[in-house]
This record gives structure tokens, C-alpha cells and sequence, in this order.
């Protein structure tokens, strides 16, 4: 697979049919990789795929100009197709390298489980649903499950629909209970005082660093109301009030765009449960509307859209 | 406590210009009495209803907050209510999952021609608000955006 990505990425470039390549590389630190963005062809050749490219890479294109072809797993796709539906890219200025995902390791959940600090780990393999783990001379196995991040756990869309070139076997959800939504439905069963607590708490870490917002493909303004200031809607400075209510405000911003990819979670330096919200807010929207982000090409921004006849029993 | 038997709660209108706007100047013509609870601002449709200014509200010190619309299909700009239909319909559920009473965040439908209507609305709405009590949600240290206008009263 990593082969055939090189090759045409090479290809794609050489016969100028994109300007830029936007993949991953391997990272400085070891079973990490690192966003590669080139125009040259010879960069193509640190190209790599497998289980540790964790980001989502369709952030950037908003930021390039040109046609670009971007290595894509199954969510990052979801949150392309978002950006098309947006008109925020064309169809046309793109080439998805489709790149069917059977999940991405969390690093820190196997030095979790085999007590070991990702410098002392040799080797971490996976094949199938077993994920096996070289440490100190011993091999130890794992079902995939244990060790992939929880967003891939309840992934919907392992394999790209929206693709221009598919650089492997179609796979299939992995469907297992999420650490996400076990946490949502304990909140659901605490009274209402006491989940607004919980968030207070969560906030009250919060250092506004807007790793979140930054991170987010579907966070695209040039201008976001958190620094505006004529009206001055919040204050920069981190009180838990403004912090929750940033994020509450983001969330509803980008319903209709969340793929509940995970990466606000992932970048947030204070590990706020920020995915307990984004999957709430996806819920709602499935639920509501019957609308599941990045899905559709075809289908109306949900926040641009409507029925006729929905969501009525909440008015008067 | 003293100040707990005397607290009426505040609520925030937020009235589209063609419709309930005009329904609220209705019931006040028609001399139909409705709680003066209610503070309202005229916005050119409920379509511009940024959910944001909800939670400003709440972070004032609002007690809840209402908004209002054009029936669907009635809309100045055809469209506007039918988006903000979603809106609303998504944050009320949204908020109510990180912990605000579902009742905080109310919505109706008034035409320029109902002034009872409207009246009922607000009447109705303050019940409930009294019911759940004062606003403390952003309340505590460090908060003195909703200190002062609470002291303002």
C-alpha cells in the first residue's frame, strides 16, 4: 500500500495533475508520524501509511492553493466531503488517496498496558485484530480493541467513500463500545446540576489555548467569535464561564460538521473529555435531522438546510 | 432570603422584527397584561439568532430566554425560521446535555396579529422559570461579568 502511494503520488506530481501532496512522514520520535506537504516529487518517497497516521490532514487544504491530492482514512474523508458540501474546497482541485483504516494505534494506551515508555518499546506490529508488542525481548499480543483510539473503536466509515484513487481492501467497522459514550451515558444518569458540575470542573483545567479549534477541520472561520471585540463576547483570559461557553458555542458552530474525528480531543493539552461533547452533539444531530456529517457528497450543509415540517414539539 | 421571596426572574426576548416584535407591540396596544419579566431585543430575524447570544444571556444573569419567530412559512426572508428551527432545536438539546434546564431555552411561533397569543407565551414561560429558580449556573468566583449585572439588578 505504501509502495503504491509513493508511486502515484510521484506520478500525480510529475505530470503536474496536483500541485501538492499533502501525506504523512515518519515523525522525529519513534511509531509517529508528521504531516508531509510538498511540491517535490522526491519528497514522495518518505510517504508512509499504516498504524500511526493519526492526524486528520484536511485541515490544510483550506490553506493551500492549487490542486492537491491528500492521503485520506475513512474519517478524514468524512470531514473532506464536509469541506466540499461547505464549498470551502472543490471537488474538482482535489485527489482523495483513499486509505481504508482498520484503526489507529493510541500510543499511550499500549504503554498503558505494558507499563513501558514508548523509547523502550522495539517493535509494535499488527496483523488482523492482534495487535503484538515487542518489549524487552518479549512478545506480547493484544486484540486490536485494547489498543486502538476510542474514536476508532465506533468508527462508522473505515474505508473512504469519497475517493479518487483507493490504495487498498475495503475493511469493515470494528464496532466496539467507546470510552466516549460510556462517559456520555453517565452523564445522562446524573441530575442535571450535578453534569453541569462535572463540565465546570472540566473547564475549570481548560488554558484556552484554542488546540481544539485549531486542530478542528470544521472550525474554518477566519475570524472566530471568541476574539471579537466589538461586541466583546468573552473574555481571553481562562475562567472556567468563558471556557464553557467557548466550547458549548463551538460544538453548535460546527453540528453538521463534526465527524467526531477526535482530534480536538487528542491535540487538547489538559485532556479534557472533549469528545463526550462532539459525540453528544452528533447524536442530537442523527437523531433530530437524520444527518450524519461528511456522508453525503450530495447532501445540504445541515445548518443551511431544512424541512418543512421537523423539530416542532420544542416550540411553542 | 429576603431577596429569595422577592426574586422574579428575568427573561431575555429575543423578538423578530416582523412578526413577534410586532405581536409584543400588539399585546401592549390591545392592553393585554403579560408579566414584566421579559426584556426584549428586536433582531431582524429569528434566522439571525446566533446560539451564542443564548449563553451570553445565561452568562449575564438571565433567567431564560426566549425566542421568537415568524410561523414557518411566514418568514420576511422565506427562510430564516425554517434555520433557525435547527438551530434552536440542536442547542436546546445540546445544553440541556451539559446540565441547563430545558426550560431556560424556549421557543415560539407569533404573528404580528397575535398579541394574545404572545401574551399567553410570556405568561406561561415566567410560570416555569419560577419554578426552577434563580439562574446560578455561572455563578462563582472569578465570573464578575454576571456579579455586576446581578448587582445591577
Amino acid at each position: 500500500m505504501q509502495q503504491r502511494l509513493r508511486r502515484k503520488a510521484r506520478s500525480l506530481l510529475e505530470q503536474g495533475q496536483v500541485d501538492w501532496i499533502i501525506g504523512f512522514e515518519p515523525g522525529s520520535l519513534r511509531f509517529t508520524t508528521t504531516p508531509l506537504i510538498t511540491k517535490d516529487k522526491d519528497d514522495t518517497d518518505r510517504l508512509v501509511v499504516g498504524s500511526f497516521i493519526v492526524n486528520n490532514l484536511s485541515n490544510f487544504l483550506i490553506e493551500l492553493s492549487g490542486r492537491v491530492a491528500i492521503v485520506a482514512k475513512g474519517c478524514d474523508s468524512r470531514s473532506i466531503v464536509s469541506l466540499i458540501q461547505d464549498n470551502k474546497v472543490n471537488r474538482e482541485d482535489i485527489v482523495i488517496l483513499g486509505v481504508p483504516c482498520p484503526g489507529i494505534i493510541d500510543l499511550s494506551k499500549v504503554e498503558g498496558l505494558v507499563a513501558r515508555d514508548r523509547d523502550e518499546i522495539d517493535d509494535i506490529a499488527r496483523q488482523d485484530g492482534v495487535v503484538s508488542v515487542r518489549v524487552g525481548g518479549q512478545q506480547r499480543e493484544f486484540p486490536a480493541g485494547q489498543v486502538l483510539f476510542d474514536n476508532c473503536l465506533g468508527c462508522e466509515l473505515p474505508t473512504p467513500k469519497e475517493y479518487d484513487i483507493l490504495l487498498g481492501e475495503a475493511t469493515s467497522p470494528i464496532g466496539e463500545p467507546t470510552a466516549s459514550q460510556e462517559t456520555l451515558a453517565r452523564l445522562k444518569d446524573m441530575p442535571p446540576d450535578e453534569r453541569w458540575r462535572f463540565w465546570q470542573q472540566e473547564f475549570g483545567r481548560c488554558i484556552r489555548c484554542y488546540a481544539c479549534r485549531n486542530v478542528c477541520p470544521a472550525c474554518f472561520c477566519k475570524r472566530c467569535f471568541v476574539e471579537e471585540s466589538e461586541p466583546q463576547w468573552l473574555l481571553p483570559m481562562p475562567r472556567w464561564q468563558d471556557n464553557l461557553i467557548f466550547q458549548a458555542i463551538r460544538n453548535i458552530h460546527v453540528a453538521g460538521r463534526c465527524t467526531d474525528c477526535g482530534e480536538c480531543e487528542r491535540a487538547c493539552p489538559v485532556n479534557i473529555p472533549l469528545r463526550s461533547l462532539t459525540r453528544d452533539m452528533y447524536d442530537i444531530v442523527a437523531d433530530l435531522f437524520q444527518f450524519k456529517s461528511g456522508m453525503d457528497i450530495a447532501a445540504a450543509p445541515l445548518l443551511t438546510a431544512y424541512e418543512v415540517e421537523e423539530a416542532e414539539d420544542l416550540i411553542r | 432570603m429576603a431577596q429569595d421571596l422577592e426574586w422574579e426572574p428575568r427573561l431575555l426576548g429575543l423578538l423578530c422584527k416582523w412578526c413577534s416584535y410586532a405581536g409584543a407591540d400588539l399585546a401592549g396596544t390591545s392592553r393585554k397584561k403579560y408579566p414584566a419579566n421579559i426584556r426584549i431585543i428586536k433582531v431582524p430575524c429569528s434566522g439571525r439568532i446566533d446560539p451564542l447570544f443564548i449563553l451570553k444571556a445565561l452568562h449575564l444573569g438571565f433567567d431564560g430566554v426566549l425566542v421568537s419567530g415568524c410561523h414557518p412559512g411566514d418568514c420576511h426572508y422565506q427562510t430564516g425560521n425554517y434555520r433557525a428551527r435547527r438551530r434552536i432545536a440542536l442547542t436546546k438539546r445540546f445544553l440541556e446535555g451539559m446540565g441547563i434546564d430545558r426550560r431556560r431555552l424556549q421557543a415560539s411561533w407569533v404573528s404580528a396579529s397575535e398579541g394574545v397569543k404572545f401574551a399567553d407565551v410570556v405568561s406561561q414561560v415566567v410560570k416555569e422559570l419560577k419554578e426552577i429558580g434563580p439562574n446560578k449556573l455561572f455563578v462563582g468566583e472569578r465570573n464578575s461579568d454576571a456579579t455586576e449585572a446581578q448587582a445591577k439588578g
